[in-house]
């Protein structure tokens, strides 16, 4: 019956039944959920209005899933439904040149609206490592970062406008210049569980006249942490400040020939966009700050292909732990900038106490850790230990003050470990927001939320 | 005032049936429905703590009843601030500000007020304490509860404290004035949004006389505020000067003295009032249209032979637009006719300042947003009894 229904309402393109296109809908990039009832592939926000309401109608639950990158579940069918796929759904439906800003669908890749909007003068600022595949829809999800939101902001800075298909199937819009609440603040983030996005208005930004990348090695990973915390402390705000660690960078270099050095403890790539004086005055003072922590190297790309293959190596830094192990889990969480030596060494302590290769790419800028935790899936000792280390990275990142994701959100992974940050106060203020938008949970249940937290509490 | 104390009154008048006004420095009082119903009035101006700074990490957090001036002067001791580009800095609270979601006009710069909040503690209307964020400057851990208290007026709940971001002061401010004839006005202002070197704000300004710098004469006048490095701002001004030239606009004054105290002025005349026998409208949009409304708005109060004045925000596109009278009666018997006028051009306006009196027949904030309903809901999931600033809020919220 939901199969035909589908098929009735979208045609047989657009609906998968069959078990090995199924299969491939249970997993995203962190893990393996349950094999979905079907997947729907809608063409319009009008056809994801009438999937909504036929998979209401069925009692199935609703999963809409960008590219599938996510890293903490947020796209797996925890229950099973069905499972929205925006891949027909991604294009630049407007460019609004004189107001900077762009109409997108939620299947449209991050990167092509850069490439779309670039002989404009203009880009798309929020840029997750995953910007290549990642869709607009699932970084409006998860609010996604990257290592440029240290001064460009997260996607939630970027979005004026949302369309969206609530768990009834109504369309509606909300925007920023609407006087009423800020829904438009709470959606982004959200991962789905409120209502699906269908279009959204987004910021554009002008193409600096100026951009400019430098690389910083350093001795002593701890150095490196106080040149960060040198740089923010000193009025400066790059637009992207980014750390690697001694075990990833000879990795990286060999995957990528990036122009790292191998036998630093750390390295620090800095960027900087405006205009050739204001460059110039951040160079000479972030020069002086890396001099007086030690730097043993500094230097400037000096050309665009050498900043291109700088930030290759960066942004793809996670397919270069295949030649360390064969498996990797990647860890999010951030802590108060000035905490980033304690917040490494518990890194350090968590791993090594449990013989765990774990190396370090990420936004230092932000205090946003990525330890990222080598392991082999098929050693299933190995596997408790990296949970073990993971949980144990997460406490240590509570306990310094910080939080437990910044970019890759709470998902499915994270959802027991919310009550570490939140009270239950908290999350039952939390869930309210849950019941205006979707009181039975049929959207992409199991995420975010702990495990029994709903409106028993909330009363 | 203490945290204890707004918890334990607000759950008293929810138990009680009581409904409390939330008043934070009232400088925005000229917003929302003349006589709001309200049995207490909680004032938070008492929860006046700049909890923390932790300056390395560019974070601070204050208590919501911190005056807005006040907290930029402690966070500038340490050479940051925060954009809260709000009117009346000086008695504004940061509570209030958040609260009435007012956007400011360098927030294509820097960001709107809401994106530098990382954290908050609210009291919901039975008394709970709630918090949302943390003090980290990137989250997304669970739902962004702070956005959705933003702008609701303290219908939803009560700032208790906020944890910001914060940012380097700039090394330097500058203003430039110059007069703006009405021919020269559509290129000028095109001229100001592809400036190379992005103004941190931009107004065309009618009238307002001398609450904003500048000559108040036939002609109208732009000012533009840059902030950056000597150097930047040095060739910001050859750049202005040039695309000014260009678009006709005779000669361009700088003022480096007081930049910030200018601006500051041009925030407040956002709101100014003219006792008994004006109203302010304000009206967003997209920048590139922002003239075309202006122009409509402001035609429509002169048909109604009503003086008007303009701030335009050309890098945002909002529109201020005060109708006024010399005298309270001659006000009153025009402004109902302009009133419909302007709602049928521009249904989306709203009120932003006025006497209490003077807007009592009107609705104050204009058409409902299409997600109306999910406000109502929101408002009904958190506060059932309606004890927050009941009324206060667009649609009746």
């Amino acid at each position: 019956m939901l199969r035909q229904r589908l098929i009735d309402a979208l045609g047989a393109d657009a609906v998968k039944t069959e078990a090995e296109d199924l299969a491939v809908y249970a997993f995203d990039a962190y893990s393996q959920g349950v094999v979905p009832a079907a997947v729907v592939l809608p063409a319009s926000t009008r056809e994801v209005a009438a999937a909504v309401k036929i998979a209401k109608d069925c009692g199935e639950p609703i999963i809409p899933r960008g590219a599938g990158t996510g890293l903490c579940g947020g796209a797996i069918p925890a229950r099973g439904g069905v499972v929205f796929s925006f891949a027909r759904m991604n294009r630049v439906l407007e460019v609004d040149v004189r107001n900077r800003r762009a109409r997108v669908q939620p299947g449209l890749i991050n990167l092509d609206l850069s490439k779309h909007v670039a002989t404009a003068g203009l880009f798309y600022a929020p840029d997750p490592s995953s910007q290549k595949v990642s869709t607009i829809g699932g970084n409006i999800g998860t609010n996604a970062g990257g290592p440029h939101c240290l001064s460009y902001g997260t996607t939630v800075n970027h979005i004026l406008e949302l369309e969206i298909v609530d768990e009834n199937g109504d369309v509606m819009t909300t925007s920023l210049d609407d006087i009423g609440y800020d829904l438009t603040g709470v959606l982004v983030g959200s991962e789905g569980t409120l209502a699906i996005v269908t279009s959204a208005w987004v910021r554009l930004l002008r193409q600096p006249e100026t951009v400019r990348v430098w690389l910083a090695a350093f001795d002593d990973v701890n150095a490196a942490s106080a040149a960060v915390t040198g740089i923010i402390g000193a009025g400066i705000i790059p637009t992207a400040l980014e750390m690697m660690d001694h075990v990833m960078l000879p990795a990286i270099e060999a995957a990528f020939h990036a122009g790292y050095p191998t036998d630093a403890a750390a390295v620090l790539l800095i960027e900087s966009a405006g205009f050739e004086d204001e460059m110039n005055l951040h160079e000479s003072e972030m020069r002086r700050i890396m001099n007086a922590n030690g730097a043993t190297t500094w230097r400037a790309a000096k050309s665009e292909a050498e900043r291109d293959a700088l930030w290759a190596g960066r942004k793809g830094a996670l397919g270069a732990t295949g030649r360390i192990a064969p498996n990797y889990y990647i860890q999010d969480v951030v802590v108060p900038r000035t905490k980033l030596p304690q917040a490494l060494q518990a890194v350090a302590e968590a791993c090594g106490s449990r013989g765990i290769i774990a190396g370090n790419v990420f936004h230092a800028g932000d205090g946003n850790l990525h330890p990222l935790l080598m392991y082999d899936r098929g050693d299933s000792k190995q596997v408790a230990a990296v949970i073990e280390a993971g949980n144990e990275i997460l406490e240590a990142a509570v306990d310094l003050g910080g939080t437990i994701s910044g970019e890759h959100g709470i998902g499915y992974e994270k959802r027991d470990t919310l009550t570490r940050i939140f009270s239950t106060d908290d999350l039952a203020t939390m869930s309210r927001v849950r019941e205006v938008f979707d009181p039975k949970r049929v959207l992409n249940p199991e995420k975010i939320f702990p495990a029994g937290v709903g409106c028993a509490e909330v009363k | 005032m203490t945290v204890d104390e707004l918890r334990e009154t607000l759950a008293r008048c929810d138990r009680d049936g009581l409904k409390v006004s939330i008043e934070g420095g009232k400088t925005l009082a000229g917003m929302g429905p003349a006589l709001p119903r309200a049995d207490v009035s909680l004032i938070t101006t008492g929860l006046n703590t700049i909890l923390t700074h932790e300056y390395h990490d560019l974070t601070c957090s204050a208590q919501s009843g911190v005056r807005v001036a006040q907290l930029n002067a402690a966070l500038g001791k340490h050479g940051q601030f925060i954009p809260i580009d709000v009117p009346l800095r000086k008695k504004a609270t940061i509570g209030g500000s958040l609260a009435a979601g007012w956007p400011g006009p360098r927030r294509h710069f820097y960001g709107r007020a809401r994106d530098f909040v990382i954290g908050s503690q609210v009291a919901l209307a039975d008394g709970t304490l709630a918090n949302a964020g943390g003090m980290v400057v990137k989250n997304v851990s669970g739902y962004d509860m702070s956005k959705l208290y933003i702008g609701s007026f303290g219908t939803l709940a009560v700032f208790t404290h906020l944890n910001f971001k914060t940012l380097p002061v700039p090394k330097k401010r500058r203003t430039l004035i110059a007069p703006l004839p009405e021919a020269t006005r559509p290129r000028a202002i095109a001229q100001i949004a592809s400036l190379a070197v992005t103004p941190a704000a931009a107004f065309c300004v009618e009238g307002f006389g001398k609450n904003v710098d500048g000559a108040d004469d036939i002609d109208g006048r732009v000012l533009l505020y840059f902030e950056g490095t000597e150097e930047l701002l040095e060739r910001a001004t050859l750049d202005t000067r040039s695309a000014l030239g260009k678009a006709g606009v005779p000669e361009t004054t700088i003022v480096d003295t007081g930049a910030a105290e200018s601006f500051g002025r041009t925030l407040d005349a956002c709101i100014a009032n003219k006792r008994g026998r004006s109203i302010t409208y304000r009206l967003f949009g997209p920048p590139g249209t922002a003239e075309e409304r202006a122009e409509q708005l402001r035609d429509a109060c002169n048909r109604h032979e009503l003086f008007t004045d303009v701030l335009l925000d050309v890098m945002n596109g909002d529109v201020f637009v005060r109708a006024s009278e010399r005298d309270a009666r001659r006000f009153a018997d025009k402004i109902e006719a302009c009133h419909i006028e302007l709602r049928e051009l521009e249904p989306r306006c709203a009120i932003v300042a006025s006497d209490a009196a003077v807007r009592a027949p009107f609705e104050p904030w204009g058409a409902v947003p299409p997600a109306i309903e999910k406000m109502r809901a929101m408002k009904a999931r958190f506060d059932p009894h309606g004890t927050l600033n009941p009324g206060r809020f667009i649609g009746g919220i």
